[in-house]
């Protein structure tokens, strides 16, 4: 019988708010961060909304540190600290070396190479800035939360495009069953809001213009936005142990590949990962009556996630509630996952369903029950979240509730 | 009393220092200015190219031994003389 592994703190920050309880409210409200985006930079870009952090919580995080990290690495220690400190956790000399982290990122630090590609090709410096590098790094952002904590365990960068996060969680939880910490801070961190990243995304021809609306059939595809979301995890006995408040159980994992296309989903992939984080949390279709959908909202997406989710449940598909906080928080790629796990938390914890905002005309092909536009009272014992991505690598986590 | 290379080692300082330190001048110490040791070697860059001199790798080693901003401006007013 293995350790089971519980959530004992969760901190996010993303357009829809600074912290976890402010992203939960407006989830529940049904609240879209989605709007038009802000910088001057990105004004001569097609893709002209997104969900951005428009100002930062006041995050006390010296300068000195700072001007070595980038965005999505500020986002992460910002997420970090707020998870770690809900969790009651105190790390000092005597268990350092049991807390490790990962962190989930699928792009790089994007902000920091349009700046210094700006600085080189259009202002004639002579060189980037002297951190580029350690700022860019993907492996950059387990590495500043191990850092600014104090984090002496297992720490590394976790990195499947959009189903990071849900990688981190898993490998997270690797750790934990073989001992090899006690405690690790999982989640993932973006931010890909950078000319080039967008410029990039609008050449998939995959952008909505309007707003995000998965499952709607007026749907136009996918939004992006910017966050980090971190889960403190933690095994039972541990969290036990120092009468830690137990938020959630992390129950299973379930991870597969297409093995097909780089960009275009499989049914048969999903579906895979799916049966196989059910198998590994113990659980039976009839036991889960939440998915968070990976729900990007492009046709693609939201019709092969719906197919593949009624092959694997079955008759529980039809009660089951399914929705995507994509339409909220919009596509973090990265960091996706790990909000997504903040809405699977909480909505066990308070008996709602967090809805699938901006929908509009039902799709006879997404006829799930995907909680249009207002939240639903319900108990929730069991939820999964599902990340796809880009290269076919999927990874879907279950949470229990505590 | 500042010259004109210090008050331009100055400024270049103040590009990168924390905005809460406030003034800097020649007496200020280094550690006090909340620049990370490799944005220290930053400023070293940015004035090699303002003034067109070289500094080798342990010279920059040398230079983490500095104390003060007088100590900079002193080093790198050697530096340009070497050169001259």
């Amino acid at each position: 019988m293995r350790q089971r592994i519980v959530v004992t703190g969760i901190g996010g920050l993303c357009g829809l708010g600074n912290d976890a309880a402010s992203i939960w409210n407006a989830m529940r409200e049904g609240r879209s961060a989605i709007g038009p985006l802000a910088s001057e930079l990105l004004s001569d870009l097609k893709v002209r909304i997104g969900s951005e952090i428009k100002t930062l919580p006041d995050h006390g995080i010296d300068r000195k540190r700072t001007v070595t990290m980038d965005r999505f690495s500020l986002f992460a220690v910002i997420a970090a600290r707020e998870a770690l400190a809900q969790s009651g956790l105190q790390v000092d000399e005597n268990n350092t070396y049991r807390v490790g982290t990962a962190v989930g990122v699928g792009v790089f630090g994007a902000e920091t190479t349009d700046d210094n590609y700006r600085k080189v090709f259009l202002e004639g410096k002579s060189r980037p800035e002297i951190f580029t590098v350690p700022k860019i790094m993907p492996g950059a952002a387990a590495g500043q939360v191990s850092m600014n904590l104090g984090l002496r365990g297992p720490t590394f960068g976790v990195t499947s495009a959009c189903s990071s996060s849900n990688h981190a969680f898993a490998t997270a939880m690797d750790q934990l069953i073989l001992g090899r910490a006690d405690v690790m801070l999982a989640g993932g961190a973006e931010a890909p809001m950078s000319w080039g990243v967008l410029k990039s995304w609008e050449a998939l021809r995959i952008m909505a213009a309007d707003t995000c609306r998965p499952f709607s059939a007026d749907r136009q595809g996918v939004v992006m936005g910017e966050g980090a979301g971190i889960a403190v995890l933690e095994t039972y006995e541990h969290a036990k142990a120092r009468g830690a408040n137990i938020l959630a159980e992390l129950a299973g994992v379930g991870m597969s590949a297409d093995a097909s296309d780089i960009v275009a989903p499989t049914v048969e992939g999903p579906m895979a990962a799916m049966r196989a984080c059910l198998a590994d949390a113990g659980l039976n279709p009839e036991d889960v009556d939440y998915i968070n959908a990976h729900g990007t909202g492009t046709k693609a997406n939201d019709q092969i996630e719906t197919v593949a989710i009624k092959q694997v449940f079955g008759e529980s598909a039809r009660r089951l509630s399914v929705s995507s906080t994509k339409s909220m928080h919009a596509h973090c790629l990265g960091a996706s996952g790990a909000l997504e796990m903040i809405a699977c938390v909480m909505a066990m914890r308070e008996g709602i369903v967090p809805p699938t905002a901006n929908y509009r005309e039902p799709d006879p092909d997404c006829d799930l029950d995907v909680t249009p536009n207002v939240a639903r009272e319900r108990k929730v014992r069991a939820a999964i979240s599902n990340g796809f991505a880009f290269g076919g690598t999927n990874a879907v986590v279950a949470f229990k509730a505590a | 009393m500042a010259d004109q290379l210090a008050e331009q080692i100055i400024s270049k300082i103040e590009e990168h220092a924390d905005p809460a330190v406030g003034a800097v001048g020649l007496d200020t110490e280094l550690t006090s200015l909340g620049i990370h040791s490799l944005e220290l070697t930053e400023i070293i860059f940015d004035l090699e190219e303002a003034y067109g001199i070289e500094i080798e790798m342990n010279t920059v080693e040398a230079w983490s031994n500095l104390k003060t901003v007088q100590d900079m401006v002193d080093a790198v007013r050697a530096l340009i003389a070497k050169k001259a």
